[in-house]
């Protein structure tokens, strides 16, 4: 009934292919691997699965329009997304937000780092064998996606930034929540915390797997948490303040182990630096108007720009660049963003050569894909 | 008085030979429903746990707090479309979860569940070497794995099968050692210590104090041998999509399934008829099948609470642990018996 496989003469390896579909590739990526025996001899990611052309599709599409492509790109963190685009958008456009726009936008990109890096921390325990933390993590990123959805109605792809401004002020119920949010998340992400590396396996999975030397990671060009926790300080906050970070007292993780637990650990050390930019910013927050007149809605469909400007910022996973050039009509002439996870999954094959399947999986796993952005 | 002799009594009119065929029909049947309804009972039981620990609500919308659930998933499966992939080994394929189901209700079959008031002794099968058989139907389990690893032409499967094997034999020698330091303990105080009745007749204390180290070995190879995390390698979703069973789908998924849920439960049973004393409690009655059931379900969900909690440990690791420290443990764990046996007299 079946043929005999022919099985080549000399054959030393397997090839496996793990994805598009598979429990834990984080959506659509597509990992064609070499194997020998338990041991990834090559591994050729493959990506475009989630390719929507989002980039062509802002060019075609009024400055203002161009906001709910890039809630798409990293799903898991839509208001870094924002604040990447918006710098650009408002440097060609001329229209420099309110200092209160400003701070409410920082506010809800560090509410959104913490929520992305939720997400991650959970997917990770479930590529490694932990089921129940993911429970843990989704329910405090729950509150902050109520805290979104009171803000400007919406969970996941907010679209609450406007070129110019916010779309809504924030008012009292906001405040209130936000300070409830971080009055009691910091011993719930303790516990979080201790529930991943109080356990002798998870330290044994992570200790000195997929070592990151920090001149791969540089030549790669890795950004984000990996790049911190390979030993580089580098964060756009700080090495490039936008927005109000300079105003704002906090810390850069950094790591010189450059393994799995590093990069865990810096993502966990991040979200208590974001608690405390949190905690300065929702006192600091003055008072004012919410967003430039300029930028009236009215007006929204008529702005113009010329010229091009490259805009970087630090999201959850890395440095995020948009390039727009505009050509002086409605429309932007070029849109081109610098995804911060493409160029971290760049560097996958070099930390998972000669790697255990499970290893490469975790590694992977470290890397905190989201192939919104990875495909755009 | 046993239910096989109180069958008999009941078919005697039927005639000698009629009425003990009967008997160990109806016996047969009896343990398969025990087994159906333990296996229910035990997914029910971790569905509502796990949600309870991952802060969740769980099964609760089919009859009473989802209690039935279970056997609307068992009829959905029953009910599915058993897809078959083209390239499979094809009767391989077919009987590899039949041979994890059976090897299952066989080992079922020989432990001793002690009486239960008016009905008498529960246990089913009575022989001079039921501790041998026992693991021999075990070890009938891992069989059925690794022939569906291999016949689903599947490079997940074949992964799976072959880390199921490297760890089948990492752990079940060290399990055999440290079974063997139990016969050497119930050697001085019955005369068969292979029989598992006399085996637990012989725990004038239970085998875990004496045994603690012997314990913790077995319980080890238990988790193992369900293959829940930790040590789920054999099947780990995130790596190898669900293992020697991903080209399941219908019932025969569900066989392995209930294999899976039913070692677990299995393997309680057997740390608590081993080391914990099976039936026997604080209070001499009739109720000994309660006791051995409420030490199952400690166990059960000890287990479970593992299982929750902690992540997967690498193939390679497993291996290492089972060869480099379990089964030097459990030798010393077998020269400890018997110096507590033949040296000190315990």
């Amino acid at each position: 009934m079946n043929a005999p496989q022919s099985i080549p003469e000399n054959a030393k390896w397997v090839e496996l292919n793990f994805g598009p579909q598979h429990p834990s590739t984080h959506g659509v990526l597509r990992l064609r691997a070499k194997l020998e025996g338990e041991i990834v001899r090559e591994l050729e990611p493959i990506i475009g699965y989630l390719h929507r052309n989002a980039e062509k599709i802002c060019e075609l599409d009024y400055y203002c329009d161009a906001m709910i492509y890039f809630d798409r790109m990293d799903y898991v963190g839509a208001m870094n997304m924002e604040v990447g685009y918006l710098e650009a958008a408002e440097k060609l456009l001329g229209i420099p937000p309110p200092e209160r726009a400003q701070w409410i936008r920082v506010i809800m990109a560090e509410l959104n780092r913490i929520a992305s890096h939720l997400v991650w921390a959970g997917a990770f325990g479930l590529d490694i064998g932990m089921l129940t933390p993911f429970f843990y993590c989704f329910v405090e990123r729950e509150k902050i996606l109520r805290i979104f959805a009171e803000a400007c109605g919406s969970r996941q792809e907010t679209n609450y930034m406007s070129i110019g401004g916010v779309y809504q002020d924030f008012n009292e119920k906001i405040i209130y929540m936000i300070e409830e949010f971080i009055n009691q998340f910091p011993k719930k992400l303790e516990d979080i915390f201790n529930a991943f590396v109080k356990n002798d396996i998870f330290i044994s999975r992570n200790k000195g797997i997929g070592i990151l030397e920090p001149e791969v990671a540089i030549d790669y060009g890795v950004t984000g948490p990996m790049l911190r926790a390979s030993g580089v300080e580098y964060d756009v906050r700080k090495a490039e303040p936008y927005l109000v970070y300079d105003k704002l007292n906090f810390d850069i993780p950094v790591s010189y182990k450059k393994d799995n637990l590093a990069r865990f650990l810096v993502r966990f050390e991040e979200m208590r630096q974001s608690i405390k930019i949190l905690k300065q910013a929702i006192k600091k927050i003055p008072d004012g108007p919410y967003f430039n007149p300029k930028a009236k809605k009215s007006l929204m469909i008529r702005l113009r720009g010329e010229g091009e400007v490259y805009a970087r910022t630090e999201s959850s996973k890395g440095e995020f660049g948009v390039y727009l050039v505009g050509d002086g009509g409605v429309k932007p002439y070029r849109v081109r963003v610098r995804s911060p996870t493409f160029k971290n999954l760049s560097v996958l094959p070099v930390l998972a050569k000669d790697q255990m399947i499970a290893d490469m999986i975790a590694i992977s796993g470290t890397i905190d894909l989201v192939f919104g952005e990875v495909d755009r | 008085m046993n239910v096989l002799l109180r069958l008999q009594h009941f078919f005697a009119p039927l005639g000698h030979y009629a009425s003990y065929v009967l008997a160990y029909f109806f016996e047969t049947l009896f343990l398969v429903i025990f087994v159906m309804v333990v296996l229910i009972a035990m997914i029910y039981l971790f569905r509502k746990y796990m949600a309870r620990l991952q802060l969740r609500i769980g099964p609760n919308r089919v009859g009473k707090f989802g209690l039935l659930q279970l056997i609307a998933d068992s009829l959905k499966l029953v009910g599915k479309e058993s897809i078959l992939p083209s390239g499979r080994d094809d009767l391989p394929f077919r009987i590899a979860p039949v041979i994890v189901f059976m090897g299952l209700v066989m080992a079922f079959a020989l432990l001793p569940y002690g009486s239960f008031y008016w009905i008498g002794s529960l246990t089913v099968t009575h022989s001079e070497v039921s501790l041998l058989l026992l693991f021999a139907a075990i070890a009938i389990m891992p069989i059925g794995e690794v022939l569906a690893g291999i016949s689903s032409k599947n490079k997940y499967a074949i992964i799976g099968a072959l880390r199921g094997v490297a760890k089948d034999i990492s752990f079940e020698v060290p399990m055999m050692v440290s079974v063997l330091a139990l016969v050497v303990m119930a050697s001085a105080r019955t005369q068969d210590p292979l029989d598992l009745s006399s085996l637990v007749s012989a725990q004038f204390i239970p085998f875990a104090i004496p045994q603690v180290i012997g314990l913790g070995v077995f319980f080890i190879a238990m988790v193992a041998r369900a293959s829940y995390s930790p040590f789920d390698m054999s099947e780990s979703d995130s790596e190898l999509v669900s293992g020697h069973s991903t080209e399941y789908t219908g019932m025969r998924f569900g066989m392995f399934y209930m294999g899976l849920f039913g070692s677990i439960f299995l393997g309680s049973m057997m740390v608590s008829i081993l080391y914990l004393g099976a039936y026997n409690g604080p209070y001499d009655s009739y109720a000994g099948f309660i006791y051995l059931l409420i030490k199952t379900l400690i166990l059960v969900f000890i287990s479970f609470t593992i299982w929750l909690t902690v992540p997967r440990i690498r193939i390679d690791k497993f291996v290492n642990m089972g060869w480099k420290y379990l089964l030097p443990v459990s030798f010393a764990n077998l020269i400890l018996a018997g110096v507590l046996t033949l040296g000190l007299g315990i």
